[in-house]
């Protein structure tokens, strides 16, 4: 009997071993990469948000000063702030289930639908420098595209880009019509739904709906999981429209957090508060990333198990 | 009855396509709406251009093709951007495979921990580690060659690592186990079992991949000196000049550079085949 | 006891092996990639490498230059490289130590940024020993170009601002170009005219740029002689005032709404082209617009910013790229060589004169060729004037931009007290200063 039992943790343990020295196998290049390129600019940035420096001479050591000065002294550190949050709050759950709807749309079994999906991938395939030239134009008050329509109905439309109260719409509006790259991902992770189960469920009578939600959503969670962790980070860090177009105005309705950092970096040479903006953005997004990984166990459903 | 009940089913089959292809059609014109946009810009007359409202270009200037094609080294920077891009999706897609499966497939100590760690590498805004990683790359010396855009790929990023993680983890463990019972090693299962069933996401991953390399700006900008190596993206900025830019050109070269892209899209495409069928399930 | 089987080693040692050939041949493949490195010079030469911020057209016309220049100095090996005016480009490069010889990618904003810390050379020796002094240049580039008594770089090119008008449209209603801002006031409201739906049938234009109009009001925003930030000179909230009483008297955001056809882009000038805006505030490089994209039958003039009773005539701001030795340079004496020879007025007048910018050079500025144009001449006589201020000699001065350009956007939007607003700018930046002189070198 202990004979048996002993045995057994043995061969637990060696099975246990052997799957961590195949588990950091695996993920050598990873951990070879971090050693190489990413553990020294984490430190590095970690000791520039603690010391005084220009991006040019060498930085000097001067404590939390940076961060005493972010909380106490930087009234844009939270206007800032609360614009990224609307991103988060806002555009991403509108992205999240925009590019799902869109998903299942393009995931019909109907003629040409490969065509479809090449044309909802094509806003990706412009480069910034001329959507922003479009967007401009179609937010434009007096004859863009937007307030042409709505003039048409007899709605006088806002001053979109112009206004304080509308920058930040606008660019939600501007962010979802670029969804192709999530759209992509959900697609390829409804094609691991196996038609079996639809048509198993559809013998039992069931609605689309009861489908939808039954077996759709439940198969596809670890990659509602996947662009809702990815979205979280994203979002915190959206940058690069309001850079190109908005710079930050009207009366700073568009300086996202990412845009305020990038300025105290390159405009005020003042990297080394940049970087404590960066790392008390890391660990923001970090508690929030935590905290939607803690509830995933509730709704995401692995195959694999575990 | 059943006949009748079957051909009520094909008549709402029929109903559901056409209000599909509807709605389909009419989104289609507003994500198209841009992409035609720039083609229509591409092929004006400079007068023309700041017409914003003009839809159709009369008369159709294919010559700006022709100068765009001719006022940069497009075909070298073709080729150098194709070096680098097909290089990074060889790397990403075998070492981001790797990991993940390393986190989706195999239950070691510490892996959760870990992977938390690869997550929090995302987290970290780029901007304030531009300097440091420059300063690996120049100790290394490896400014002005493609080896800071391409080397880094090789070791696994942390985004495609994520997303090949949440599919691998979706492949159900009796189809691993029951390789593993036929006496396959880990290898054989990640080659023989994951990666096959694992298509569309690889092929998303490549293509993705693809894109980044294709669009890339800032990266050959901070890395490459010299004026042979530059990729399409740097190729576009030298139509734009101090006070404006040849927007006509611009726009014919960036349909251009597009054009590769939808044709890997097509071919991505064509590894997402409605439910997959999982052969071997044990009942 | 159950051991590991040779199976199992030779799974494990398979599996590394595999993966050392797959990293071993990326890295070889690399390695080959990139092994086309440039031509080196032939033996003997020194190679010099050029950074500027230009690309396009002005970069060819560059690009002409230096191979002439390498092609009449023999020893000298000049290589060109457009940072396409990223200047993260730039100041990454010097904080990783990879700082070209030779950089025209510094925009006289940065250049006290630079200079106080250190990464250039000063260049006062070299000016005298190649004969050349600070005098050759319009007065307002000396000031441009110096912190703290040293001369840290040079102008090649540099414009004077100013306003064009649509000639037909003043002819039609009787109006002469205004003298003043009184006059300036009256000829905009009589060109701005809008139909019953507010849309505009006719524009004129919306004054905006405070660092500007503080100017032309009188007033200054440092004083380099005391180091003291001025952002609260009464002139300065005279200006301010001044904008947001426009931005009251007429409908800001339709303006605004009206000239954002193509954003941030330098082609807003379509209505002007069509004939819609009727004044454009502008520099001497529409002069190339106009020629491009304008109706052959637009005819164009131009007058300088309208001042009030007392303020500066002919004035407007001043700034370019700063062409600059860095601190690491290991060539300095070839790469003064270099510099110096762009310099002349023969080189000189080349490159501006083809890129349609003015000279920062009295001699080049006063050439026939260059002021054949009337829009050119009018260019040089302000930006050679006693009124054409460049960025101050501070070291935070983009960042005093930003602070001014907030207020100013604040005032015009809101109903802020301008000179509550500038206090608060003031405060601001003297602690900006006083954060940086830590970092001082010079």
């Amino acid at each position: 009997m202990v004979n048996t039992r002993v045995s057994a943790e043995k061969r637990h343990s060696r099975i246990a071993r052997r799957n961590l020295i195949n588990g950091l196998l695996f993920a050598s290049p990873w951990i070879f990469g971090f050693i190489v390129f990413t553990a020294y600019p984490l430190i590095a940035s970690m000791y520039y948000s603690c010391s005084a420096y220009s991006g040019l001479a060498a930085p000097k050591f001067i404590g939390l000063e940076n961060y005493v000065q972010i909380f106490t002294q930087d009234d844009m550190f939270f206007k800032s702030l609360k614009n990224t949050m609307y991103m988060v709050v806002v555009a991403l759950p509108l992205g999240l289930i925009a590019s799902l709807a869109l998903a299942m749309l393009l995931n019909q079994r109907v003629k040409g639908i490969t065509v479809y999906r090449t044309i909802y991938y094509l806003p990706s395939l412009v480069p910034a420098v001329a959507s922003a030239i479009l967007w401009m134009w179609l937010f434009n008050p007096e004859i863009g595209l937007f307030n042409v329509i709505l003039k048409s109905v007899g709605v006088t439309g806002p001053a979109w880009l112009g206004d304080p109260a509308w920058a930040k719409p606008a660019l939600v509006l501007m962010g979802l019509w670029g969804t192709g790259g999530g759209v992509i991902i959900y697609l390829a992770g409804l094609q691991d739904v196996p038609q079996s189960f639809y048509e198993a469920a559809e013998l039992d009578g069931a609605s689309a709906v009861s489908k939808f939600f039954n077996i759709t959503l439940p198969m596809i969670s670890p990659i509602i999981f996947f662009n809702l962790v990815m979205g979280i980070i994203g979002s915190f860090q959206y940058f690069t429209q309001a850079y190109i177009m908005t710079h930050g105005g009207p009366q700073d309705s568009t300086n996202f957090y990412a845009l305020h950092l990038f300025n105290s970096a390159f405009v005020d040479w003042n990297m080394g508060y940049a970087s404590a903006m960066a790392w008390i953005l890391f660990v923001i997004t970090l508690v929030c990333t935590l905290v939607v990984m803690k509830t995933s166990a509730k709704w995401v459903y692995y195959g694999g198990g575990d | 009855m059943a006949t009748a009940e079957r051909s009520r089913r094909a008549g709402y089959a029929r109903s559901r396509t056409i209000w599909a292809y509807v709605v389909l059609t009419l989104l289609s014109v507003v994500f198209v709406a841009p992409f035609y946009w720039m083609v229509v810009t591409s092929l004006k007359t400079d007068r023309q251009i700041f017409e914003v409202t003009t839809w159709y270009p009369d008369p159709v200037m294919w010559s700006n093709y022709a100068r765009a094609l001719k006022f940069i080294p497009f075909a070298r920077y073709t080729w150098n951007t194709l070096v680098i891009c097909v290089m990074t999706m060889i790397g990403t897609v075998w070492s981001c495979s790797m990991v993940a499966y390393s986190f989706a497939r195999i239950p070691w100590k510490g892996r959760d921990a870990l992977f938390l760690v690869v997550l929090a590498t995302l987290m970290l805004p780029g901007q304030v580690t531009m300097i440091p990683v420059f300063m690996i790359f120049k100790w290394l010396g490896w400014i002005g060659s493609y080896k800071p855009l391409i080397v880094p790929s090789f070791f696994g990023g942390a985004f495609f690592i994520f997303l090949l993680r949440q599919f691998f983890r979706s492949v159900p463990n009796e189809l691993s186990e029951s390789a593993r019972i036929d006496g396959a090693t880990e290898l054989g299962i990640y080659a023989r079992v994951i990666l096959p069933l694992s298509k569309p996401a690889l092929a998303t991953v490549a293509l993705f991949t693809f894109i980044g390399g294709w669009t890339d700006f800032m990266g050959p900008l901070l890395y490459l000196n010299d004026p042979n190596k530059y990729t399409l993206s740097l190729g576009l900025q030298q139509f734009v000049s101090q006070h404006g830019a040849e927007w006509s050109m611009l726009m014919a070269a960036s349909t251009v550079m597009a054009l590769p892209i939808v044709i890997l899209y097509f071919a991505a495409q064509r590894t997402f085949v409605e439910g997959i069928t999982l052969t071997g399930i044990k009942g | 006891m159950p051991t590991y089987t040779s199976e199992h080693l030779g799974v494990r040692l398979r599996v590394f092996f595999e993966l050392s050939v797959v990293v071993i041949s990326a890295c070889a493949a690399c390695i080959l990639l990139s092994g086309c490195r440039t031509v080196l010079p032939a033996s003997g030469k020194t190679e010099i490498v050029y950074w500027t911020g230009w690309s396009g057209h002005e970069f060819d016309v560059l690009q002409k230059l230096v191979d002439e220049y390498n092609n009449t100095h023999p020893d000298v090996h000049v290589r060109m490289l457009s940072v396409f005016g990223s200047y993260q480009k730039v100041r990454i490069a010097f904080a990783g130590g990879d700082t070209p010889d030779v950089c025209s990618a510094v925009w006289a904003e940065e250049l006290a940024g630079y200079a106080m810390r250190g990464a250039l050379t000063p260049l006062d020796g070299y000016l005298a020993k190649s004969g050349r002094s600070l005098d050759e240049w319009e007065p307002g580039i000396r000031d441009m170009v110096r912190y703290h008594d040293r001369t840290f770089g040079l102008l090649a090119t540099v414009s004077g601002d100013f306003i064009v008008y649509n000639k037909k449209a003043f002819k039609e209603r009787n109006l002469q170009p205004p003298t003043n801002l009184e006059e300036w006031a009256r000829v905009n409201d009589t060109l701005t005219v809008r139909a019953k739906d507010g849309s505009y049938k006719t524009y004129g234009m919306r004054p905006n740029g405070l660092v500007l109009w503080a100017y032309i009001f009188g007033g200054h925003w440092f004083e380099p002689e005391t180091g003291k930030i001025t952002a609260t000179h009464p002139k300065n909230v005279e200006a301010l005032r001044f904008l947001q009483d426009f931005a009251k008297k007429n409908d800001i955001r339709r303006m605004e709404a009206f000239e954002s056809t193509f954003g941030s882009m330098e082609t807003t000038n379509g209505p002007f082209f069509v004939g819609k805006q009727l004044l454009l505030p502008t520099g001497p490089w529409i002069r190339q617009f106009l020629n491009r994209y304008a109706p052959k039958d637009l005819e164009v003039g131009a007058f300088p910013y309208p001042a009030p009773e007392g303020g500066r005539k002919m004035c407007s701001n001043i700034s370019g790229s700063t062409w600059v030795i860095p601190a690491a340079c290991k060539n300095k004496d070839e790469a003064w060589e270099f510099l110096e020879w762009m310099m002349r007025p023969e080189q000189n007048v080349r490159f501006c004169s083809q890129i349609g910018n003015g000279s920062g050079l009295t001699e080049v500025a006063n050439m026939p060729v260059m002021t054949a144009d009337p829009l050119m001449k009018l260019s040089a006589e302000i930006s050679g004037g006693p009124n054409a201020f460049g960025p101050p000699q501070m070291p935070v001065w983009p960042a005093y931009q930003a602070a001014i350009a907030r207020a100013e956007d604040q005032a015009v939007h809101g109903n802020h007290d301008p000179e509550v607003l500038l206090k608060q700018v003031e405060v601001k930046m003297e602690r900006e200063l006083k954060r940086v002189q830590r970092e001082a070198v010079y």
